[in-house]
């Protein structure tokens, strides 16, 4: 609808902005309003998956450790620091004057509850399947200090310490014996910069800077965080100066009212990559096309990546030619690329046997645009291309069913800028997204996850990126940028990562 | 009357059965709940988690089955994203709902009567013809491009009313016109035809020789008349005004049942979806059946049953 609704009022919209009084930002009562699209029903990220959480949780909660968006070092946050005792046990020293929004003191019994409580069967965490994989279990040495047990050698351990779990107090979720996992979900007691003061679900949530917070204090005294599901509305609210701040803004839209005096339009990088996976494996056809490198390595130079991401997704999106995000640790930019060239795509696939080229179905599930460009570029070149355009699900069961010979895929890595977040889960042999099948590849993969040595996972993976690129078993296609809308006295940073963070925000 | 009115209320239970059985197996059939609630880049691990705990891994059969047992026992479920009662969230939400309803039928009456009345007073006029113009008009613009036309006009360029939300009674101003303004076309012809007819009528002959002229004339004589059917059709429409929320609601961001059937939909929350269609359902086949009964009432010619 709102693809309907964007063009059919574009112009309205134009001419009420040139019409409009100008905002009226709320940096005079020091509140910074928010709109969301998605609905917030759950403040517990330790419940939840989804991005908008993610946003939240950066401003109610802290972690061990933080990530620093631009050098990719992790840096002590509620923990002062750690130490490896032997390879599956670390021992993480705490500050002391960490404080939750209730008044009470972080402890490390609080720290070994959470991470106890997590990796529990019976927590359900959406978390527990990820931190389950290297925690057998935490243990308190100390007054503040917490040793974690590794089931085996895991590298990402920081990673999942500074990304995936929010501190809570003990029996936050068991009190009395009696399991509550809704318990944080709508009066959560956190440790972060912002406490929650109101919260309506998925209508209104408020916040007030935490006075009390261990870490630099925001510069916003009040986050209020509005649902508002219509990306037109949204654009209202803006241009009437009842909200500062909304992201995922379709890119013309973002550009018309960014032009006005009532908004600026700000376009960051996002760690979503668009990518082809083709079935190199043979699963749907053992002696198809698609299992000979020559042709797959045609597919890759038939593309031309560097207009879809120019003219289809624009603002900060870049072409790639790896099978990561190029900000990610580990995605070795030296591997081999192939450059938009139809005539040696032609010839690659007369080499092939296929010069009056083969039918393919591809398949993909969003940016029909992109899923057509990619379709016309490919008949461009002689492949007979049956788009299948269908939801995700449709696509995880044809795929799960290894019915899929090629399709378009996107992935966001959770937002953490590291290969290994979407390496495994693309190229390792227990998921139905490896269309490779090369064994070799998915024992590499698995092994940068087994060492804690940075320059050995690096060196990994410029090994495994670089099987994959000779192999063209990806024909990589475009990082994607995230557009945002903001009230023109708001200072909002944009971090390398594509992460908003909306703690870093202060007025101009 | 009462036979007629307990068997168009178990053809009203009906209808709500068959329909929550067809959506229970679309929505099933066109989205993976669990992959919803997980999100789009959640791994397969996280997705079979969801489903396992939702129950979402047992036959279908086997999962209406039991949402209808529950139903039965008058237990809609727990909605997957919410995590409490559906009926609870249904009943929190049920207020805004009727009040943006009772407003849009109170701005339909209020446009479309008048506008039918002046255009059956003075017949293939220039007023007829604009009155008509409005009507066509009304019908032809979707509701989602007139509430955000609202919208620009009323709460940006004319800041009179706020852009979004349902605290005051001013947030539901706009919503209430556009959701009115789509009944406008068939009220107002209703009430032009009808009153076309009756103006002819013997009694109002009678009326007129007895010294009654113009609005004495309509309300003591004509509008009693011609707007019966007028009244049947406003309680149909009533019931229209539940289903048509959803997208002004969506629009205007107001937390009414539309909005969270929409939402509920798209993040294939199905306790949540199968608990609203059962509403929309029945509120549907009650407003039917009221219009049936008040037209009884006001004409007692007219014998249901």
């Amino acid at each position: 609808m709102n693809y309907f609704i964007k063009r059919a009022l574009a112009p309205t919209i134009l001419a009420a902005a040139l019409t409009a009084t100008p905002a009226l930002a709320q940096k005079s009562d020091d509140t910074l309003r928010v709109a969301l699209a998605e609905e917030i029903l759950n403040l517990d990220y330790n419940y939840t998956t989804k991005r908008e959480y993610i946003i939240l949780a950066q401003m109610t909660d802290t972690t061990l450790f933080d990530l620093d968006p631009t050098t990719q070092e992790f840096k002590p946050a509620v923990a002062t620091g750690y130490e490896y005792a032997d390879d599956t046990t670390i021992d993480v020293s705490l500050r002391d004057d960490v404080k939750f929004h209730d008044g009470s003191t972080l402890s490390a019994e609080d720290v070994a509850y959470t991470y106890n409580w997590i990796i529990r069967e019976d927590s359900e965490s959406n978390a527990g399947g990820t931190v389950g994989r290297w925690l057998d279990k935490a243990e308190v040495t100390g007054p503040n200090t917490v040793r974690f047990h590794l089931k085996s050698v895991y590298p990402l351990v920081l990673r999942d310490m500074a990304q995936r779990i929010m501190l809570r107090k003990v029996g936050s979720y068991d009190a009395g014996g009696t399991i509550d996992r809704d318990a944080m979900a709508q009066h959560l007691i956190g440790t972060g910069p912002y406490k929650v003061t109101s919260f309506e679900p998925g209508q209104e949530l408020v916040l007030e800077r935490f006075e009390d917070f261990f870490g630099e204090k925001p510069a916003i005294q009040k986050i209020v965080v509005r649902n508002i599901p219509d990306v037109g509305t949204q654009q209202a609210e803006m241009m009437s100066g009842g909200i500062d701040w909304m992201f995922k803004v379709p890119l013309d839209l973002a550009e018309s009212l960014g032009a006005t005096p009532l908004a600026t339009h700000l376009s960051g990088p996002d760690l979503r990559i668009a990518f082809i996976v083709l079935d190199a494996a043979g699963y749907t056809d053992a002696d198809g096309p698609l299992t000979n490198v020559k042709v797959r390595q045609a597919i890759n130079h038939a593309l031309n990546k560097a207009e879809m991401a120019k003219y289809l997704i624009g603002g900060s999106a870049e072409a790639i030619h790896t099978a990561c995000h190029p900000a990610q640790f580990g995605c070795d930019q030296s591997v081999q690329d192939y450059p938009y060239d139809p005539e040696a795509a032609k010839a690659l696939l007369a080499e092939a046997g296929f010069a009056d080229g083969f039918p393919l179905e591809l398949w993909a599930y969003r940016d029909k645009p992109v899923a057509e460009a990619v379709s016309a570029d490919l008949t461009a070149v002689g492949i007979d291309v049956n788009l299948r355009y269908v939801k995700l699900e449709s696509l995880n069961q044809a795929r799960a069913a290894q019915d899929i010979p090629a399709y378009i895929g996107t992935w966001g890595s959770g937002g953490t800028a590291d290969t290994a977040a979407i390496a495994r889960i693309h190229f390792a042999d227990d998921t139905d997204r490896n269309l490779s099948g090369d064994a070799a590849l998915a024992t590499e993969v698995l092994a940068a996850e087994q060492t804690s040595d940075q320059n050995e996972r690096a060196k990994i993976y410029t090994n495994a990126l670089t099987t994959i690129a000779d192999q063209a078993y990806w024909a990589p296609l475009f990082t994607y940028s995230a557009n945002y809308l903001v009230s023109p006295d708001l200072e909002f940073p944009l971090d390398p990562d594509g992460l908003p963070r909306l703690q870093n925000s202060s007025w101009k | 009357m009462l036979k007629y009115i307990l068997l168009r209320s178990l053809l009203a239970l009906a209808v709500a059965f068959t329909v929550s059985l067809a959506a229970f197996f679309l929505l099933n059939v066109a989205t993976d709940p669990a992959q919803a609630i997980a999100g789009e880049d959640a791994t397969q691990e996280v997705v079979d988690m969801i489903r396992a705990r939702y129950g979402l891994d047992q036959p279908l059969p086997v999962r209406y089955f039991e949402w209808l047992g529950g139903v039965l026992r008058g237990d809609f479920g727990e909605s997957y994203y919410w995590h409490k009662p559906v009926a609870e969230l249904v009943a929190e939400r049920a207020g805004v709902t009727i009040t943006l309803a009772l407003a849009a039928l109170s701005v339909t009456i209020l446009i479309a009567i008048p506008l039918g009345a002046l255009a059956a007073l003075n017949p293939n006029s220039w007023i007829d013809r604009m009155a008509l113009g409005v009507a066509v008009s009304a019908q032809a613009v979707p509701n989602f491009w007139l509430g955000l036309i609202m919208i620009i006009l009323f709460a940006v360029m004319i800041p009179i009313f706020p852009v979004s939300g349902d605290d005051t009674w001013r947030h539901f101003v706009l919503p209430a016109f556009v959701l009115g303004a789509s009944s406008v076309p068939a009220i107002m012809r209703l009430t032009r035809t009808g009153l076309i007819e009756v103006m002819g009528a013997d009694y109002i002959r009678t009326a007129r020789s007895k010294g009654f002229r113009g609005g004495a004339l309509l309300r003591r004589h004509a509008l009693r008349n011609a707007l019966l059917p007028v009244i049947s059709v406003l309680a149909v429409q009533l019931g229209q005004k539940f289903g048509g929320s959803v997208i002004t609601e969506s629009i205007f961001a107001i937390n009414g049942l539309g909005r969270l059937a929409l939402e509920s939909i798209l993040g294939a929350d199905i306790p949540t979806v199968q608990m609203l269609i059962f509403v929309f359902a029945i509120v549907f086949v009650a407003m039917n059946l009221l219009a049936d009964i008040i037209n009884a009432i006001l004409d007692p010619r007219i014998r249901i049953g």
